[in-house]
Protein backbone atom coordinates (compact mmCIF):
# COMPACT_ATOMS: atom_id res chain seq x y z
CA UNK A 1 0.00 0.00 0.00
CA UNK A 2 1.46 3.50 -0.82
CA UNK A 3 0.40 6.38 1.46
CA UNK A 4 2.64 9.47 -0.74
CA UNK A 5 -0.07 11.57 -1.26
CA UNK A 6 -0.88 12.45 -4.89
CA UNK A 7 -0.37 8.89 -6.27
CA UNK A 8 -3.75 7.91 -6.52
CA UNK A 9 -4.29 10.72 -9.44
CA UNK A 10 -7.98 10.27 -10.21
CA UNK A 11 -8.02 8.72 -13.19
CA UNK A 12 -11.05 9.46 -16.12
CA UNK A 13 -13.47 6.99 -14.52
CA UNK A 14 -16.31 6.26 -14.66
CA UNK A 15 -18.61 7.23 -11.33
CA UNK A 16 -20.47 4.37 -10.54
CA UNK A 17 -22.39 4.78 -7.23
CA UNK A 18 -22.55 8.58 -5.26
CA UNK A 19 -23.01 7.10 -1.35
CA UNK A 20 -24.12 9.10 1.15
CA UNK A 21 -20.24 9.98 1.96
CA UNK A 22 -18.01 9.41 -1.00
CA UNK A 23 -18.02 9.19 -4.71
CA UNK A 24 -17.33 5.70 -6.21
CA UNK A 25 -15.60 6.03 -9.56
CA UNK A 26 -14.35 2.55 -11.59
CA UNK A 27 -11.03 2.96 -13.17
CA UNK A 28 -7.43 1.37 -13.34
CA UNK A 29 -4.68 0.99 -11.35
CA UNK A 30 -1.26 0.21 -12.15
CA UNK A 31 -2.97 -1.81 -15.35
CA UNK A 32 -5.47 -3.50 -12.50
CA UNK A 33 -9.33 -2.73 -12.31
CA UNK A 34 -9.96 -0.27 -9.65
CA UNK A 35 -11.75 0.99 -7.25
CA UNK A 36 -11.38 5.06 -6.68
CA UNK A 37 -13.76 6.09 -3.12
CA UNK A 38 -12.93 9.39 -2.63
CA UNK A 39 -15.04 11.32 -0.18
CA UNK A 40 -15.88 13.96 -0.96
CA UNK A 41 -16.81 17.24 0.94
CA UNK A 42 -20.12 17.69 1.79
CA UNK A 43 -21.11 21.06 1.99
CA UNK A 44 -23.62 20.75 4.34
CA UNK A 45 -21.24 20.71 7.44
CA UNK A 46 -18.51 23.41 8.44
CA UNK A 47 -15.28 22.48 6.50
CA UNK A 48 -13.48 22.31 9.43
CA UNK A 49 -15.36 19.12 10.87
CA UNK A 50 -15.95 18.01 7.45
CA UNK A 51 -12.20 17.71 7.10
CA UNK A 52 -11.44 15.87 10.07
CA UNK A 53 -13.94 13.28 9.34
CA UNK A 54 -13.58 12.61 5.87
CA UNK A 55 -9.57 11.94 6.47
CA UNK A 56 -10.31 10.07 9.59
CA UNK A 57 -12.59 7.80 8.20
CA UNK A 58 -10.00 7.22 5.00
CA UNK A 59 -7.38 6.65 7.39
CA UNK A 60 -9.47 4.21 9.35
CA UNK A 61 -10.98 2.26 6.53
CA UNK A 62 -7.27 1.81 5.17
CA UNK A 63 -5.91 0.51 8.36
CA UNK A 64 -9.19 -1.71 9.32
CA UNK A 65 -9.04 -3.46 5.80
CA UNK A 66 -6.05 -5.08 6.36
CA UNK A 67 -6.62 -5.39 9.77
CA UNK A 68 -9.77 -7.63 8.82
CA UNK A 69 -7.95 -9.01 6.20
CA UNK A 70 -5.64 -10.82 8.46
CA UNK A 71 -8.76 -12.23 10.18
CA UNK A 72 -9.74 -13.72 7.71
CA UNK A 73 -12.65 -11.88 6.37
CA UNK A 74 -12.65 -11.25 2.69
CA UNK A 75 -12.03 -7.39 1.85
CA UNK A 76 -10.72 -5.77 -0.89
CA UNK A 77 -6.98 -5.45 -1.95
CA UNK A 78 -6.22 -2.13 -1.22
CA UNK A 79 -3.63 -0.24 -3.42
CA UNK A 80 -3.28 3.55 -2.03
CA UNK A 81 -4.40 5.77 -0.33
CA UNK A 82 -4.38 10.25 -1.15
CA UNK A 83 -4.90 11.06 2.27
CA UNK A 84 -5.23 15.05 1.04
CA UNK A 85 -8.13 13.85 -1.46
CA UNK A 86 -9.43 11.69 1.35
CA UNK A 87 -9.48 8.74 -2.12
CA UNK A 88 -8.40 4.80 -1.39
CA UNK A 89 -7.85 2.92 -4.20
CA UNK A 90 -9.01 -0.65 -3.98
CA UNK A 91 -9.71 -3.64 -5.41
CA UNK A 92 -12.60 -3.55 -7.95
CA UNK A 93 -14.67 -6.68 -6.14
CA UNK A 94 -16.76 -8.13 -9.21
CA UNK A 95 -19.99 -8.73 -7.11
CA UNK A 96 -23.30 -7.39 -6.22
CA UNK A 97 -24.51 -5.91 -3.18
CA UNK A 98 -26.28 -8.40 -1.12
CA UNK A 99 -29.16 -5.64 -0.84
CA UNK A 100 -29.74 -5.56 -4.37
CA UNK A 101 -29.70 -9.72 -4.06
CA UNK A 102 -32.14 -10.26 -1.14
CA UNK A 103 -34.68 -9.94 -3.01
CA UNK A 104 -34.56 -12.56 -5.41
CA UNK A 105 -32.32 -14.89 -3.68
CA UNK A 106 -33.80 -18.40 -3.08
CA UNK A 107 -34.52 -19.70 0.29
CA UNK A 108 -31.59 -22.16 0.65
CA UNK A 109 -29.29 -19.71 -0.78
CA UNK A 110 -30.72 -16.38 1.52
CA UNK A 111 -30.05 -18.87 4.71
CA UNK A 112 -26.41 -19.77 3.55
CA UNK A 113 -25.54 -15.93 2.84
CA UNK A 114 -26.76 -14.67 6.23
CA UNK A 115 -25.28 -17.94 7.62
CA UNK A 116 -21.79 -16.56 6.37
CA UNK A 117 -22.63 -13.05 7.23
CA UNK A 118 -23.45 -14.13 10.45
CA UNK A 119 -19.66 -16.29 10.74
CA UNK A 120 -18.32 -13.02 9.29
CA UNK A 121 -19.41 -11.05 11.82
CA UNK A 122 -18.58 -13.05 14.30
CA UNK A 123 -15.12 -13.57 12.87
CA UNK A 124 -14.64 -9.67 13.60
CA UNK A 125 -15.52 -9.54 16.75
CA UNK A 126 -13.75 -12.44 17.81
CA UNK A 127 -10.59 -10.51 16.20
CA UNK A 128 -11.55 -7.09 18.04
CA UNK A 129 -12.98 -5.63 15.45
CA UNK A 130 -16.20 -3.64 15.18
CA UNK A 131 -17.09 -2.93 11.44
CA UNK A 132 -19.57 0.12 12.46
CA UNK A 133 -21.56 0.14 9.31
CA UNK A 134 -22.74 -3.67 8.54
CA UNK A 135 -25.35 -2.94 6.79
CA UNK A 136 -26.45 -4.88 3.67
CA UNK A 137 -25.08 -2.33 1.19
CA UNK A 138 -21.89 -2.87 2.54
CA UNK A 139 -21.35 -6.33 2.15
CA UNK A 140 -21.10 -7.88 -1.82
CA UNK A 141 -21.39 -11.23 -3.09
CA UNK A 142 -19.23 -12.75 -5.52
CA UNK A 143 -20.58 -16.60 -5.78
CA UNK A 144 -21.37 -17.58 -2.55
CA UNK A 145 -18.38 -15.51 -1.01
CA UNK A 146 -18.86 -12.41 0.89
CA UNK A 147 -16.92 -9.30 0.76
CA UNK A 148 -16.91 -6.58 3.33
CA UNK A 149 -16.26 -3.47 2.64
CA UNK A 150 -17.19 0.80 4.01
CA UNK A 151 -15.16 0.16 7.04
CA UNK A 152 -14.91 4.16 7.80
CA UNK A 153 -16.75 3.63 11.23
CA UNK A 154 -15.01 1.00 12.12
CA UNK A 155 -13.11 0.06 15.49
CA UNK A 156 -10.58 -1.93 17.59
CA UNK A 157 -12.67 -2.92 20.28
CA UNK A 158 -13.51 -6.00 22.53
CA UNK A 159 -16.27 -4.83 24.35
CA UNK A 160 -19.70 -6.37 24.15
CA UNK A 161 -21.45 -3.13 23.75
CA UNK A 162 -19.83 -2.42 20.63
CA UNK A 163 -20.40 -5.49 19.46
CA UNK A 164 -23.85 -5.48 20.11
CA UNK A 165 -23.85 -2.20 18.09
CA UNK A 166 -23.10 -4.00 14.91
CA UNK A 167 -26.13 -6.55 15.29
CA UNK A 168 -28.07 -3.34 16.49
CA UNK A 169 -27.66 -2.42 12.88
CA UNK A 170 -28.00 -5.18 10.68
CA UNK A 171 -31.27 -6.19 12.55
CA UNK A 172 -32.45 -2.13 11.79
CA UNK A 173 -31.34 -2.65 8.48
CA UNK A 174 -32.71 -6.04 7.52
CA UNK A 175 -36.41 -4.86 9.11
CA UNK A 176 -36.54 -1.43 8.20
CA UNK A 177 -35.49 -2.32 4.66
CA UNK A 178 -36.23 -5.97 3.70
CA UNK A 179 -39.31 -6.47 6.39
CA UNK A 180 -40.24 -9.75 4.09
CA UNK A 181 -37.14 -11.73 4.69
CA UNK A 182 -35.96 -9.72 8.36
CA UNK A 183 -36.93 -12.60 10.59
CA UNK A 184 -35.64 -15.99 8.50
CA UNK A 185 -32.48 -13.70 7.42
CA UNK A 186 -31.91 -12.89 11.43
CA UNK A 187 -32.03 -16.67 12.48
CA UNK A 188 -29.60 -17.54 10.28
CA UNK A 189 -27.56 -14.79 10.82
CA UNK A 190 -27.52 -15.32 14.62
CA UNK A 191 -27.32 -19.36 13.50
CA UNK A 192 -23.98 -18.17 11.65
CA UNK A 193 -22.20 -15.54 14.73
CA UNK A 194 -23.27 -18.56 17.12
CA UNK A 195 -21.66 -21.43 15.49
CA UNK A 196 -18.25 -19.06 15.00
CA UNK A 197 -18.24 -16.85 19.05
CA UNK A 198 -19.68 -19.83 20.53
CA UNK A 199 -23.05 -19.91 22.20
CA UNK A 200 -22.07 -17.84 25.29
CA UNK A 201 -20.45 -15.20 23.55
CA UNK A 202 -23.75 -15.15 21.29
CA UNK A 203 -26.00 -15.37 24.37
CA UNK A 204 -24.08 -12.04 25.81
CA UNK A 205 -24.11 -9.97 22.99
CA UNK A 206 -28.26 -10.64 22.22
CA UNK A 207 -28.31 -9.75 25.53
CA UNK A 208 -26.72 -6.21 25.04
CA UNK A 209 -28.40 -5.84 22.18
CA UNK A 210 -32.04 -5.81 23.80
CA UNK A 211 -30.68 -3.61 26.43
CA UNK A 212 -29.40 -1.10 23.72
CA UNK A 213 -33.02 -1.49 22.00
CA UNK A 214 -34.64 -0.64 25.25
CA UNK A 215 -32.62 1.99 25.89
CA UNK A 216 -33.21 4.01 22.64
CA UNK A 217 -36.35 2.77 21.37
CA UNK A 218 -39.75 4.52 23.35
CA UNK A 219 -37.66 8.06 24.08
CA UNK A 220 -39.50 9.89 25.64
CA UNK A 221 -40.31 13.89 26.08
CA UNK A 222 -38.81 15.26 29.24
CA UNK B 1 -69.34 14.18 -0.56
CA UNK B 2 -67.05 16.22 1.90
CA UNK B 3 -66.48 14.71 4.85
CA UNK B 4 -64.80 15.58 8.30
CA UNK B 5 -62.91 14.03 11.28
CA UNK B 6 -62.08 15.88 14.82
CA UNK B 7 -58.08 14.77 15.94
CA UNK B 8 -57.37 15.34 19.42
CA UNK B 9 -53.46 15.47 20.12
CA UNK B 10 -52.50 15.55 23.77
CA UNK B 11 -49.30 13.13 23.73
CA UNK B 12 -47.09 15.57 25.83
CA UNK B 13 -46.71 19.49 25.94
CA UNK B 14 -49.45 20.18 23.73
CA UNK B 15 -53.42 19.45 24.51
CA UNK B 16 -54.73 20.38 20.65
CA UNK B 17 -58.28 19.91 18.76
CA UNK B 18 -58.25 19.84 14.63
CA UNK B 19 -61.07 19.66 12.49
CA UNK B 20 -59.98 18.73 8.81
CA UNK B 21 -62.57 17.44 5.62
CA UNK B 22 -61.48 14.40 3.73
CA UNK B 23 -60.51 17.13 0.80
CA UNK B 24 -57.26 17.60 3.36
CA UNK B 25 -58.41 21.32 4.30
CA UNK B 26 -57.47 22.20 7.80
CA UNK B 27 -60.67 23.72 9.12
CA UNK B 28 -59.26 24.71 12.45
CA UNK B 29 -56.06 23.55 14.83
CA UNK B 30 -56.58 25.18 18.45
CA UNK B 31 -54.21 24.04 21.26
CA UNK B 32 -52.75 24.91 24.82
CA UNK B 33 -49.06 24.23 25.50
CA UNK B 34 -48.07 23.26 28.66
CA UNK B 35 -44.93 25.69 29.82
CA UNK B 36 -42.72 23.96 32.26
CA UNK B 37 -41.36 25.76 34.86
CA UNK B 38 -37.52 27.61 34.16
CA UNK B 39 -34.57 24.88 34.39
CA UNK B 40 -37.04 21.90 34.89
CA UNK B 41 -38.34 19.54 32.25
CA UNK B 42 -41.71 18.41 31.97
CA UNK B 43 -43.69 16.62 34.41
CA UNK B 44 -46.06 14.38 33.34
CA UNK B 45 -48.74 14.95 35.75
CA UNK B 46 -49.07 18.75 35.86
CA UNK B 47 -48.64 18.66 31.96
CA UNK B 48 -52.22 16.68 32.33
CA UNK B 49 -53.34 18.73 34.81
CA UNK B 50 -52.77 21.23 32.50
CA UNK B 51 -54.45 19.62 29.65
CA UNK B 52 -57.54 18.62 31.60
CA UNK B 53 -57.86 22.50 32.63
CA UNK B 54 -57.47 23.46 28.49
CA UNK B 55 -59.76 20.93 26.98
CA UNK B 56 -63.10 22.00 26.85
CA UNK B 57 -62.46 25.92 25.63
CA UNK B 58 -59.52 24.52 23.05
CA UNK B 59 -62.53 21.96 22.05
CA UNK B 60 -65.05 24.83 21.84
CA UNK B 61 -62.37 27.21 19.78
CA UNK B 62 -61.78 24.21 17.47
CA UNK B 63 -65.28 23.79 16.87
CA UNK B 64 -66.45 27.30 16.50
CA UNK B 65 -63.53 28.47 14.03
CA UNK B 66 -63.94 25.23 11.74
CA UNK B 67 -67.67 26.31 11.07
CA UNK B 68 -68.47 22.02 11.14
CA UNK B 69 -71.63 21.69 12.73
CA UNK B 70 -71.04 18.69 15.65
CA UNK B 71 -73.82 16.66 14.00
CA UNK B 72 -71.51 16.64 10.31
CA UNK B 73 -68.16 15.05 12.11
CA UNK B 74 -67.51 11.48 10.60
CA UNK B 75 -65.32 9.98 13.17
CA UNK B 76 -63.51 11.16 16.31
CA UNK B 77 -59.53 10.28 15.96
CA UNK B 78 -56.64 10.69 18.77
CA UNK B 79 -52.96 10.03 19.47
CA UNK B 80 -53.29 6.41 21.63
CA UNK B 81 -49.14 6.70 21.69
CA UNK B 82 -46.38 7.02 22.16
CA UNK B 83 -46.19 9.27 24.69
CA UNK B 84 -47.00 10.35 28.20
CA UNK B 85 -48.89 8.13 29.97
CA UNK B 86 -51.26 10.86 31.86
CA UNK B 87 -51.81 13.12 28.83
CA UNK B 88 -52.40 9.98 26.44
CA UNK B 89 -55.12 9.78 28.56
CA UNK B 90 -57.03 12.99 28.69
CA UNK B 91 -56.58 13.21 25.32
CA UNK B 92 -58.47 9.54 25.49
CA UNK B 93 -61.13 10.40 27.56
CA UNK B 94 -62.25 13.44 25.56
CA UNK B 95 -62.35 11.43 22.02
CA UNK B 96 -64.11 8.44 23.73
CA UNK B 97 -66.38 11.20 24.97
CA UNK B 98 -66.97 12.91 21.81
CA UNK B 99 -67.34 9.98 20.01
CA UNK B 100 -70.02 8.22 22.17
CA UNK B 101 -71.61 11.58 22.18
CA UNK B 102 -72.03 11.91 18.58
CA UNK B 103 -72.40 8.36 18.00
CA UNK B 104 -69.38 8.00 15.29
CA UNK B 105 -66.40 5.84 15.08
CA UNK B 106 -63.35 6.64 17.20
CA UNK B 107 -60.23 6.16 15.10
CA UNK B 108 -56.74 5.59 17.07
CA UNK B 109 -53.66 7.29 15.42
CA UNK B 110 -50.08 7.09 15.92
CA UNK B 111 -48.87 10.24 16.95
CA UNK B 112 -45.60 9.90 15.48
CA UNK B 113 -47.59 8.45 11.65
CA UNK B 114 -49.51 11.19 12.20
CA UNK B 115 -46.69 13.86 12.21
CA UNK B 116 -45.16 12.41 8.79
CA UNK B 117 -48.82 11.94 6.59
CA UNK B 118 -49.48 15.74 7.97
CA UNK B 119 -46.47 16.49 6.76
CA UNK B 120 -47.04 14.49 2.94
CA UNK B 121 -50.45 16.25 2.91
CA UNK B 122 -48.76 19.82 3.52
CA UNK B 123 -45.63 19.55 1.39
CA UNK B 124 -47.06 17.66 -1.14
CA UNK B 125 -44.28 14.99 -0.79
CA UNK B 126 -45.47 11.07 -2.27
CA UNK B 127 -43.03 8.99 -1.31
CA UNK B 128 -40.19 10.55 1.31
CA UNK B 129 -37.44 9.64 3.36
CA UNK B 130 -38.19 11.19 6.64
CA UNK B 131 -36.42 12.97 9.51
CA UNK B 132 -38.78 12.90 12.58
CA UNK B 133 -36.68 15.33 14.82
CA UNK B 134 -38.86 16.39 18.18
CA UNK B 135 -39.10 16.09 21.71
CA UNK B 136 -39.97 12.04 21.87
CA UNK B 137 -37.92 11.40 18.51
CA UNK B 138 -35.24 11.24 16.41
CA UNK B 139 -35.70 8.77 13.49
CA UNK B 140 -35.20 8.24 9.98
CA UNK B 141 -38.31 6.71 8.25
CA UNK B 142 -39.25 5.48 4.90
CA UNK B 143 -42.15 3.72 3.90
CA UNK B 144 -41.92 -0.14 2.42
CA UNK B 145 -44.04 -2.97 2.40
CA UNK B 146 -47.26 -1.58 3.84
CA UNK B 147 -45.70 -0.06 7.13
CA UNK B 148 -43.33 3.53 7.76
CA UNK B 149 -40.18 1.75 9.23
CA UNK B 150 -37.37 3.01 10.90
CA UNK B 151 -33.90 3.17 9.08
CA UNK B 152 -31.99 5.13 11.51
CA UNK B 153 -32.51 6.48 14.91
CA UNK B 154 -30.86 8.32 17.91
CA UNK B 155 -29.32 5.24 20.30
CA UNK B 156 -30.14 7.75 23.61
CA UNK B 157 -31.40 11.29 23.36
CA UNK B 158 -33.88 12.73 21.41
CA UNK B 159 -32.19 15.80 19.10
CA UNK B 160 -35.01 17.68 20.89
CA UNK B 161 -33.60 16.48 24.60
CA UNK B 162 -30.64 17.51 23.34
CA UNK B 163 -31.46 21.33 22.92
CA UNK B 164 -34.17 21.74 26.11
CA UNK B 165 -31.60 19.93 28.11
CA UNK B 166 -28.69 22.09 26.87
CA UNK B 167 -31.23 25.46 27.21
CA UNK B 168 -32.15 24.67 30.91
CA UNK B 169 -28.77 24.08 32.42
CA UNK B 170 -28.19 27.47 31.11
CA UNK B 171 -31.30 27.96 32.89
CA UNK B 172 -34.28 28.62 30.18
CA UNK B 173 -37.43 26.85 30.42
CA UNK B 174 -38.51 23.74 27.45
CA UNK B 175 -38.82 24.22 25.20
CA UNK B 176 -35.63 25.57 23.96
CA UNK B 177 -34.76 25.46 20.67
CA UNK B 178 -36.20 28.79 19.37
CA UNK B 179 -34.06 30.22 22.05
CA UNK B 180 -30.88 28.22 21.28
CA UNK B 181 -31.61 28.66 17.13
CA UNK B 182 -31.11 32.33 17.71
CA UNK B 183 -28.40 32.44 20.26
CA UNK B 184 -26.50 30.39 17.54
CA UNK B 185 -26.63 33.24 15.54
CA UNK B 186 -23.15 34.22 14.45
CA UNK B 187 -21.49 31.90 17.28
CA UNK B 188 -18.13 30.53 16.54
CA UNK B 189 -17.28 26.86 16.21
CA UNK B 190 -15.82 24.66 18.69
CA UNK B 191 -15.11 20.94 18.74
CA UNK B 192 -17.33 18.90 19.93
CA UNK B 193 -18.25 15.07 19.96
CA UNK B 194 -20.17 13.67 16.34
CA UNK B 195 -21.35 10.31 17.10
CA UNK B 196 -22.67 8.84 13.62
CA UNK B 197 -22.83 5.10 14.55
CA UNK B 198 -23.98 3.14 11.19
CA UNK B 199 -27.34 4.32 10.47
CA UNK B 200 -27.98 5.93 13.80
CA UNK B 201 -27.09 8.78 16.31
CA UNK B 202 -25.79 9.16 19.59
CA UNK B 203 -26.42 12.58 21.48
CA UNK B 204 -25.61 11.77 25.32
CA UNK B 205 -21.27 12.15 24.62
CA UNK B 206 -22.69 15.87 23.26
CA UNK B 207 -24.75 16.88 25.59
CA UNK B 208 -22.02 16.38 28.09
CA UNK B 209 -19.52 18.06 26.40
CA UNK B 210 -21.70 20.90 25.60
CA UNK B 211 -22.64 21.38 29.21
CA UNK B 212 -18.95 20.51 30.32
CA UNK B 213 -18.01 23.43 27.79
CA UNK B 214 -20.72 26.12 29.55
CA UNK B 215 -19.33 25.42 32.74
CA UNK B 216 -15.80 26.22 31.77
CA UNK B 217 -17.16 29.65 30.63
CA UNK B 218 -17.52 29.53 26.56
CA UNK B 219 -20.73 31.49 25.84
CA UNK B 220 -23.68 30.58 25.31
CA UNK B 221 -23.77 31.60 21.81
CA UNK B 222 -20.76 29.48 20.63
CA UNK B 223 -21.93 26.42 22.65
CA UNK B 224 -25.14 27.00 20.49
CA UNK B 225 -24.03 26.95 17.49
CA UNK B 226 -21.48 24.25 17.71
CA UNK B 227 -24.29 21.92 19.84
CA UNK B 228 -26.13 22.88 16.45
CA UNK B 229 -23.86 22.71 13.79
CA UNK B 230 -22.57 19.47 15.05
CA UNK B 231 -25.94 17.41 16.00
CA UNK B 232 -27.81 18.57 12.82
CA UNK B 233 -24.54 16.96 10.42
CA UNK B 234 -25.05 14.07 11.73
CA UNK B 235 -28.85 13.95 11.41
CA UNK B 236 -27.79 15.27 8.24
CA UNK B 237 -25.39 12.11 7.47
CA UNK B 238 -27.40 9.24 8.70
CA UNK B 239 -30.24 10.78 6.36
CA UNK B 240 -27.98 10.99 3.50
CA UNK B 241 -27.56 7.71 4.03
CA UNK B 242 -30.88 6.54 3.96
CA UNK B 243 -31.45 8.39 1.06
CA UNK B 244 -28.46 6.74 -0.80
CA UNK B 245 -29.79 3.19 0.64
CA UNK B 246 -33.63 3.68 -0.57
CA UNK B 247 -32.89 5.74 -3.84
CA UNK B 248 -35.92 7.66 -2.82
CA UNK B 249 -36.24 11.23 -4.40
CA UNK B 250 -37.42 13.14 -1.69
CA UNK B 251 -36.48 14.32 1.98
CA UNK B 252 -38.92 15.46 4.35
CA UNK B 253 -38.20 17.00 7.79
CA UNK B 254 -41.33 16.89 10.47
CA UNK B 255 -41.88 17.29 14.36
CA UNK B 256 -40.70 20.30 16.54
CA UNK B 257 -36.90 20.17 15.64
CA UNK B 258 -38.30 20.82 11.85
CA UNK B 259 -38.52 24.64 12.60
CA UNK B 260 -35.45 24.87 12.52
CA UNK B 261 -33.53 26.83 9.59
CA UNK B 262 -29.97 26.04 9.39
CA UNK B 263 -31.43 22.37 10.03
CA UNK B 264 -33.30 22.59 6.82
CA UNK B 265 -30.42 24.78 5.01
CA UNK B 266 -28.55 21.58 5.65
CA UNK B 267 -30.82 18.99 4.83
CA UNK B 268 -31.45 21.14 1.36
CA UNK B 269 -27.85 20.83 0.27
CA UNK B 270 -28.10 17.40 1.64
CA UNK B 271 -30.59 16.44 -0.55
CA UNK B 272 -29.51 18.39 -3.33
CA UNK B 273 -26.15 16.17 -3.77
CA UNK B 274 -28.43 13.45 -4.93
CA UNK B 275 -30.63 15.34 -6.68
CA UNK B 276 -33.58 14.76 -4.11
CA UNK B 277 -36.19 16.99 -3.63
CA UNK B 278 -36.27 18.32 0.15
CA UNK B 279 -39.01 19.83 2.13
CA UNK B 280 -40.28 20.95 5.78
CA UNK B 281 -43.22 21.10 7.45
CA UNK B 282 -44.24 24.56 7.84
CA UNK B 283 -43.77 25.78 11.14
CA UNK B 284 -48.12 26.40 11.91
CA UNK B 285 -47.89 22.42 11.71
CA UNK B 286 -44.21 21.15 12.43
CA UNK B 287 -44.98 20.75 16.25
CA UNK B 288 -47.65 18.51 18.26
CA UNK B 289 -50.97 19.25 16.88
CA UNK B 290 -54.64 18.02 16.24
CA UNK B 291 -54.37 18.18 12.53
CA UNK B 292 -51.54 15.69 12.94
CA UNK B 293 -54.27 13.30 14.10
CA UNK B 294 -57.32 14.29 12.60
CA UNK B 295 -55.91 14.04 9.21
CA UNK B 296 -54.25 10.41 9.92
CA UNK B 297 -57.60 9.70 11.69
CA UNK B 298 -59.19 10.14 8.03
CA UNK B 299 -57.12 8.30 6.33
CA UNK B 300 -56.93 5.31 8.63
CA UNK B 301 -60.96 6.05 9.02
CA UNK B 302 -61.33 5.87 4.82
CA UNK B 303 -59.65 2.58 4.68
CA UNK B 304 -61.44 0.93 7.62
CA UNK B 305 -59.68 1.11 10.58
CA UNK B 306 -61.67 2.49 13.39
CA UNK B 307 -62.42 0.41 16.88
CA UNK B 308 -65.37 0.57 19.55
CA UNK B 309 -65.72 3.13 21.78
CA UNK B 310 -65.18 0.62 25.08
CA UNK B 311 -61.54 -0.36 23.38
CA UNK B 312 -60.23 3.11 23.26
CA UNK B 313 -56.56 2.77 25.77
CA UNK B 314 -53.44 4.44 25.08
CA UNK B 315 -49.87 3.32 24.31
CA UNK B 316 -46.92 5.00 25.84
CA UNK B 317 -44.77 2.92 23.76
CA UNK B 318 -46.40 2.31 20.69
CA UNK B 319 -43.62 1.79 17.65
CA UNK B 320 -44.86 3.48 14.62
CA UNK B 321 -42.76 0.69 12.68
CA UNK B 322 -45.82 -1.72 13.62
CA UNK B 323 -48.89 0.42 12.19
CA UNK B 324 -50.51 -0.79 8.95
CA UNK B 325 -51.10 2.27 6.58
CA UNK B 326 -53.68 0.74 4.08
CA UNK B 327 -53.92 3.64 3.07
CA UNK B 328 -50.72 3.82 1.45
CA UNK B 329 -51.42 0.77 -0.57
N1 LIG C 1 -14.04 -2.51 -3.83
C1 LIG C 1 -15.22 -2.45 -4.42
N2 LIG C 1 -15.54 -3.28 -5.41
C2 LIG C 1 -16.73 -3.21 -6.03
N3 LIG C 1 -17.69 -2.33 -5.72
C3 LIG C 1 -17.44 -1.47 -4.72
C4 LIG C 1 -16.20 -1.47 -4.02
N4 LIG C 1 -16.24 -0.49 -3.11
C5 LIG C 1 -17.44 0.09 -3.23
N5 LIG C 1 -18.18 -0.48 -4.20
C6 LIG C 1 -19.56 -0.12 -4.59
O1 LIG C 1 -19.84 1.22 -4.19
C7 LIG C 1 -20.85 1.26 -3.21
C8 LIG C 1 -20.54 2.31 -2.15
O2 LIG C 1 -19.30 2.00 -1.53
P1 LIG C 1 -19.07 2.33 0.02
O3 LIG C 1 -20.08 1.63 0.80
O4 LIG C 1 -17.65 2.04 0.32
O5 LIG C 1 -19.30 3.91 0.01
P2 LIG C 1 -20.32 4.81 0.85
O6 LIG C 1 -20.27 6.17 0.35
O7 LIG C 1 -20.06 4.58 2.27
O8 LIG C 1 -21.70 4.20 0.44
P3 LIG C 1 -23.03 4.10 1.31
O9 LIG C 1 -23.39 5.44 1.70
O10 LIG C 1 -24.00 3.47 0.36
O11 LIG C 1 -22.68 3.20 2.46
C9 LIG C 1 -20.93 -0.15 -2.68
O12 LIG C 1 -22.20 -0.44 -2.18
C10 LIG C 1 -20.57 -0.98 -3.90
O13 LIG C 1 -21.68 -1.16 -4.73
MG1 LIG D 1 -21.52 1.81 2.10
Amino acid sequence: MSTRPGEAEPLPGTLIYRGAEADITLGTWQGLGAVFKSRKPLRYRLPALDDSIRRQRTVREAEMIEQAKRAGIRAPFLYAMDLPRATLVMEYVRGDRLRDLVGSLRTDEAEDAFERFGRSAARMHTAGIMHGDLTTANVLMKGKDLFFIDFGLSARTDRLEDHAVDLRLIKETLVGAHPGVAQAALDSLFRGYASEAGTQRFRSVLRQLKSIERRGRYARVE
Amino acid sequence: MKRFVLGVESTAHTFSVSIVSSEGEILSNSKSVYKAPEGSGIHPFEASQSHIASAPAVLAAAVETSKVPLGEISAVAYAMGPGLGPCLRVGGVVARTLAAKLEVPLVPVNHAVGHIELGCLLTGMKDPVVLLVSGGHTMIISHSGGRWRVLGESLDLTLGQLLDQLGRHHGLASPCGRAIEEAAMGGGYRRLPYAVKGNDVSFSGLLTASKTMLDGGTSFKDVSYSVQETAFAMVAEVTERALAFTGKREVMIVGGVAANRRLSEMMTVMAGRHSAAMASSPLEYSGDCGAQIAWTGWLAYSSGSWIPVQDAKVRQSWRLDVVDTPWRS
